[in-house]
């Protein structure tokens, strides 16, 4: 299961988080986990180079993108290899939708697509699309080119 | 997070003076909404008001109900619109709203309508909606559709609906059940993601059926899956098959080996990597069919993406604590690792070395770390020491270079965690490691001089008290303790009181000088240490008024407190509630841990009783069985119990695990409670579920199975099976049992078991359901009123052979135990030498029917027995199913 995706800005606060499967109780302790597991560790870490932490039998991948910093958390199969295989799927669709590394104002300019592109790239906690130019194509409902 | 490395916009400046939600407030917003009402819509004036909505709802904003039931039935509106954008949004607004079940209807038509639309995307959309919103009984309706699309051939229309379907499994899984034909066909599918979808989905629907996934995995690894996503899925279906099936005897091989092996040159890394990890994960792995793995995960340690090399340092960590030499291949490009910028990598990478290194790397090894321990975080350190106590046990004679390492860290800043993790690990070295003993003690006195943490200082103080006065000069320590009792809080002071008597009781030459320093204590402002100080000068001054033999006065000072404190405390509360003139005895409270009946840890609220206290009305078994069983929400439904049986075993005496079974029969299903005891002390078993296969048991079919979360060391713990059976009928059958866990290690000095654990079976007994399990043993007091009041309108009279027999007590127990009867009277005593005999029995058969039995015994010249068999009952069909059992039995 693909616990949650969180987009924070620079200053760790909250651009988008959803979660699939976290009580209602535990959300706020993971937000404020990631948040600072990135204050800790992103200083200075380039564009879209992952990093990966493990909790017990959960795994997180996160990365930066210009002023964002993307996390993704999971369990089971999806683990380390699989989440670096959605967060490079996020980080690709975001800079598709803002036509370059975003900076915080341009994502919450394009957060309406945004949110449209992670509502096709997992849904209620599993992958479900993963080729950035197909996902462009359904938030516009468009068929998939290859079809 | 600041991005040094971006380069500034030369806008920037003005873009971050205006966010487009700065000031964003749900009240306006929600007030914006009413645009969605407009008879004329603006579609960007509409997408625009959705967005906002969504950002505030990722913000984790709630809406009221009335709040959301108002947006939900605006948005509804939208779907007038035709404008594609926007419909899209609205798609989103309708899963993140979730509306509940009463006003889903509002929009069912406007999706069934897309759901059937030409527009491919419209289809794929309305599809996911309605399985996020819909309940059972729209599924039904909308099945068809479902079924259809997923052979679509759009791709995006047959993910939408497998992906649907993976969802809906959980909550109906009887229709998802049936798409398996579909399913199967999409699994064939040339879209790579459909393809993957369709073997997840197809999986879940056949997870409990071995056989069809092993012909499942059978086809597909000899065809082509062309997702590297699917290709994953494969490989772990694959490795529960090979888990399931074991080895192939005659040619020694396993089989689906050589598609693993095959799949490490897949050309997708995450295919190579699931492969690889498959392998380290078979049991009972040669080093043969290692290597392979081996090598590719060594080429993972040094790929360029962190992910991959968090990826394969994790997984032969793990394989290092079984296959140690395995891994040391790897040990020199671990080493690079320790200076990874990714510390979670660099601690995988030294414990992974600390368990692989060899005596004369250990040097080495404790340079690289003492490096790297300053600047990683407390969790990480405590791996480290963990790891560093391990080899310290496994090569004793480098003790000196690690005990000098975990001083030296015990000396720098860390939490309270970090620091008692470091003291239990010098401790058990201590303990382990004769040689240790002195060096060891001096660092901890050298600890407590300046620890902050009142649990480690006590700690070490009483173990200081028991180790301290068997070394060759204990008086070097007296100094450390007595600076306790003047710089410290009181209840580290009590503690240094209490060390300080434990020397002066075990080391006659430092006595008198003890007794000067306990004096000085009398005059301390705390009452505890005052306390204290009196009665040890009082033991240890010898007026005989406390102690009166010298063993007596070291087996009250090192005597271990042997009263659960639990009792302890349970007494002191009953003592203190009814106030008495006679002292608090310790004698009293009952020395035996007294586990919680079974009834009782389960129902909420309910405490047990105090000692003291008069014992409550004993229940008896079937009562705490119906307790137990009705708080499971599971079964709660199954209605009143009829009958529990006696405990069956199903593993021999001694065995690792110790599992017996209880059926509890009820009118319409049956409950298995496998009572599980675990035996091994290093062992922790989790999720620990019984494999019922039922196949001899054709009228019975598994509904519901509750695991048992964990199950340690000589606690028992249950875990339940539930069958659903015909109504009143007293089906039987055959069920064979496996029991499956997740078996961890547990270190016995620490009693912590490790994070990771491996999966594992064990074979139990068959089971049995028998006629007798659905009888009732209720006797009457006079049989033959009984049998008269029941009058002969449902009597049921026949006579058997039950064949040659070695005696009639044999014959006359082996029917009372297949009828499973109360035998009244008496009847169940056979005079000895006689040639014939009448038991009666009495008992209640399922739906609460009373039923009387005559059995009569006799004996022809050939040794050949036969039996006279009338029952009456308050109803005709049960006498004659009494019959039955008997003609079948």
């Amino acid at each position: 299961m693909l616990l949650a995706v969180l987009v924070a800005n620079s200053e760790g606060n909250i651009l988008v988080e959803r979660f699939n499967g976290v009580p209602a109780e535990e959300r706020l302790h993971w937000r404020s986990f990631l948040v600072k597991l990135g204050a800790d560790n992103l200083k200075g870490v380039k564009n879209e180079e992952l990093l990966v932490a493990s909790h017990k039998s959960v795994y997180i991948v996160y990365t930066v993108l210009g002023d964002v910093s993307i996390f993704v958390v999971g369990k089971d199969e999806y683990d380390e290899l699989a989440l670096s295989e959605a967060i490079f799927v996020i980080t690709s669709a975001v800079k598709d939708v803002c036509g370059k590394v975003p900076t915080e104002r341009l994502f919450l300019d394009k957060y309406g697509k945004i949110c449209l592109c992670l509502d096709e790239i997992v849904w209620k906690g599993l992958l479900e699309n993963t080729d950035k130019d197909r996902i462009k194509r359904l938030v516009r409902l468009k068929p998939p080119t290859e079809f | 997070m600041a991005q040094p490395l971006l380069k500034k916009d030369d806008d920037r400046d003005d873009e971050m003076e205006y966010s487009p939600f700065l000031g964003i407030e749900k009240g306006a917003v929600l007030q914006e909404a009413r645009v969605f009402n407009d008879p004329q819509l603006d579609p960007r004036r509409c997408s625009q008001v959705i967005t906002k909505l969504l950002y505030l709802l990722n913000q984790g904003e709630t809406f009221t109900k009335i709040e959301a039931t108002e947006v939900f039935f605006a948005v509804t509106k939208l779907f007038q619109s035709k404008d594609v954008g926007l419909r899209r949004m609205v798609y989103l607004m309708i899963k993140e709203l979730s509306p509940s079940a009463d006003e889903v209807i509002i929009v069912t038509s406007s999706l069934m309508k897309d759901m059937n639309s030409r527009t491919d995307m419209y289809r794929a959309n309305a599809i996911r909606v309605l399985c996020r919103i819909t309940d059972g009984t729209l599924l039904t309706q909308i099945e068809r559709y479902l079924k259809q699309a997923i052979v679509d051939k759009n791709p995006v229309v047959a993910s939408a609906s497998l992906v649907s379907g993976i969802h809906l499994l959980q909550t109906n899984p009887e229709i998802v059940k049936r798409w398996s034909n579909e399913v199967q066909e999409a699994v064939q599918s040339r879209a790579a993601l459909v393809q993957f979808h369709a073997l997840g989905l197809l999986h879940q629907i056949r997870q409990n059926d071995r056989l069809a996934v092993s012909k499942l995995v059978t086809s597909l690894t000899r065809g082509t899956v062309r997702s590297p996503l699917a290709q994953c899925l494969l490989i772990r279906y694959t490795s529960q098959v090979i888990r399931e099936s074991g080895m192939n005897n005659q040619t020694g091989e396993r089989p689906f080996y050589d598609y693993l092996e095959g799949c490490l040159r897949h050309k997708a890394e995450m295919v190579i990597f699931e492969a690889a990890r498959a392998i380290t994960e078979l049991s009972g792995v040669t080093s043969r069919e290692l290597n392979p793995a081996i090598t590719v995960l060594q080429l993972f340690l040094s790929s360029s993406k962190p992910v991959l090399r968090f990826a394969a340092v994790r997984t032969l960590n793990k394989v290092a604590m079984t296959h140690a030499t395995a891994v040391t291949n790897c040990n020199i490009d671990m080493e690079s690792l320790i200076s990874d910028q990714n510390r979670s990598i660099a601690t995988l990478a030294i414990t992974t070395l600390l368990k692989t290194g060899n005596e004369s790397s250990v040097d080495r090894l404790m340079k690289q770390i003492t490096n790297f321990m300053s600047d990683i975080a407390d969790e990480f350190k405590i791996v480290v020491v963990d790891a560093i106590r391990s080899l310290c046990l496994k090569f004793p004679l480098k003790y000196r270079s690690l005990m000098n390492f975990l001083s030296n860290i015990l000396r720098e800043e860390g939490g309270f965690d970090y620091k008692k993790a470091i003291v239990d690990s010098i401790v058990i070295l201590i303990r382990d490691i004769p040689d240790a003993k002195e060096s060891g003690l001096l660092h901890l006195c050298e600890f407590i001089e300046d620890c902050e943490f009142t649990y480690l200082s006590t700690q070490i103080l009483h173990f200081l008290g028991n180790e301290g006065p068997k070394t060759s000069d204990p008086s070097k320590y007296i100094r450390y303790i007595y600076n306790r009792v003047i710089l410290e809080n009181a209840t580290v002071r009590a503690a240094a009181v209490s060390t300080l008597a434990k020397f002066g009781a075990t080391v006659d030459s430092l006595k008198p000088r003890i007794f000067i320093l306990l004096k000085r204590c009398l005059f301390d402002n705390d009452d505890e240490v005052r306390d204290r100080a009196t009665l040890y000068l009082n033991t240890l001054g010898g007026d005989g008024s406390v102690v009166e033999t010298d063993s007596a006065m070291k087996e009250f000072l090192f005597g271990s407190f042997d009263i659960p404190l639990a009792n302890m405390e349970t007494s002191l509360k009953n003592y203190i509630q009814e106030p008495s003139e006679e002292p608090f005895d310790i004698d009293s409270v009952p020395k035996e841990v007294k586990s919680q009946p079974l009834a009782e840890k389960k129902a909420p609220g309910k405490k047990p009783t105090g000692l003291g206290a008069p014992p409550s009305a004993p229940t008896s078994a079937a009562d705490a069985y119906e307790k137990l069983l009705l708080s499971i929400p599971e079964f709660a439904s199954f209605g009143k119990l009829f009958k529990s049986s006696a405990p069956v075993e199903l593993t021999e005496a001694e065995t690792e695990y110790a599992v017996n079974v209880v059926k509890h029969i009820f009118d319409n299903h049956v409950v298995f409670q496998y009572n599980c005891t675990n035996t091994i002390p290093e062992q922790l078993l989790e999720n620990v579920v019984v494999v019922v296969d039922a196949s001899e048991a054709e009228e019975f079919s598994e509904i519901a199975s509750k695991p048992l979360r964990s199950l340690s060391y000589d606690s028992p713990g249950q875990t339940f099976v539930a069958f659903g059976k015909p109504e009143g009928v007293p089906a039987v059958g055959k069920f064979s049992n496996m029991l499956r866990f997740i078996v961890k290690e547990v270190d016995p000095s620490t009693g912590e078991a490790e994070e990771d654990g491996v999966e594992d079976e064990y074979q139990l007994e068959d089971l049995e359901v028998v006629a007798a399990d659905y009888i009732l043993k209720v006797g009457v007091s006079n049989f033959k009123n009984a049998w008269e009041s029941m009058g002969p309108d449902c009597e049921r009279v026949d006579e058997y052979g039950l064949g040659p027999r070695e005696s009639l007590t044999e014959a006359v127990n082996a029917v009372i135990s297949l009828l499973g009867m109360q035998p009244c009277e008496g009847t169940e005593v056979v005079a000895s030498n006689s040639r014939s005999h009448t038991c009666l029995l009495s008992g209640v058969y399922i739906g609460n029917v009373k039923v009387l039995v005559r059995l009569s015994f006799g004996i022809d010249g050939q040794k050949e027995f036969a039996m006279k068999l009338a029952v009456r009952s308050e109803d005709e069909s049960v006498s004659d199913a009494i019959h039955e059992i008997v003609a079948s039995g």
